[in-house]
């Protein structure tokens, strides 16, 4: 099963996202409590292409492609902007103090944490971010 | 859709919040908590029995209130997380830095 969702690089486009995500983990039978962290995961992933890619009131566009296989829920993201590889953020440390806890840096951290492989690759001027989860 | 609402019960503030905290919401909730903010001298019941949803943007609205509030000695408590996003606060450590009742 292939499914593609293209949103602009406009947070307000968010909820198009989860509705996109409900139906791809419907479709592929997914258990609701995974259907949860890949609303999550993506949606991290697809704020941050709509944060960096593209500079500030210049419109652009971010592709979703969902691809389910028997064993495996893929995700390709993958925009037109400037390159950016979000994979080479550093993870945020969440063992520290609430003194010295930085307010953000949590949206690749929890994509890390969800997913179990995330790739990134620059090709033909596009930023192609995979993510995939293990379904059994 | 996104609900949030504030009211001052038995000397504390509630901050309840209905719905999905996802990063297009984010900014009119965070506006919505201003009240929340801007006092002083009351604790902190953040009410999460109907959110279904928090991403990353909705934690960092809740770590800056808990940052605020314990530079004011003032007490913040999470109460009603479901077990989605439980998981959540447990996959970013904030379990261990909010009150979780």
């Amino acid at each position: 099963m292939n499914d593609v969702l293209t949103l602009d690089n406009d947070v307000q486009q968010v909820p198009q996202l989860a509705e996109f995500i409900d139906r791809v983990c419907e479709t592929a039978g997914v258990d609701l409590p995974l259907t949860a962290k890949l609303n999550l995961a993506i949606e991290e992933a697809v704020v941050n292409v709509m944060d960096y890619a593209y500079p500030k009131d210049v419109k652009g566009e971010v592709r979703i492609e969902a691809i389910a296989e028997e064993a495996c829920l893929t995700f390709v993201i993958s925009d037109s902007g400037v390159a950016f590889d979000p994979t080479a953020k550093e993870d945020a440390d969440t063992t520290l103090s609430l003194e010295e806890r930085p307010i953000g840096g949590l949206g690749i951290f929890l994509v890390r944490q969800i997913m179990d492989s995330v790739a990134y690759e620059r090709t033909d001027g596009k930023n192609v971010l995979t993510l995939k989860k293990n379904l059994k | 859709m996104m609900k949030t609402s504030v009211t001052e019960e038995n000397g504390m503030l509630i901050a309840a919040f209905e719905g999905r905290l996802d990063t297009a919401a984010a900014p009119q909730t965070e506006k919505d908590l201003a009240q929340v903010c801007e006092n002083k001298d009351l604790d902190i019941v953040l009410d999460c029995t109907k959110l279904d949803y928090i991403s990353s943007s909705g934690l960092r609205i809740f770590l800056s209130i808990l940052k605020l509030a314990k530079a004011n000695g003032r007490h913040v408590s999470v109460v009603g997380l479901n077990d989605d996003l439980r998981n959540v606060f447990s996959m970013t450590g904030f379990i261990n830095l909010f009150d979780i009742k």
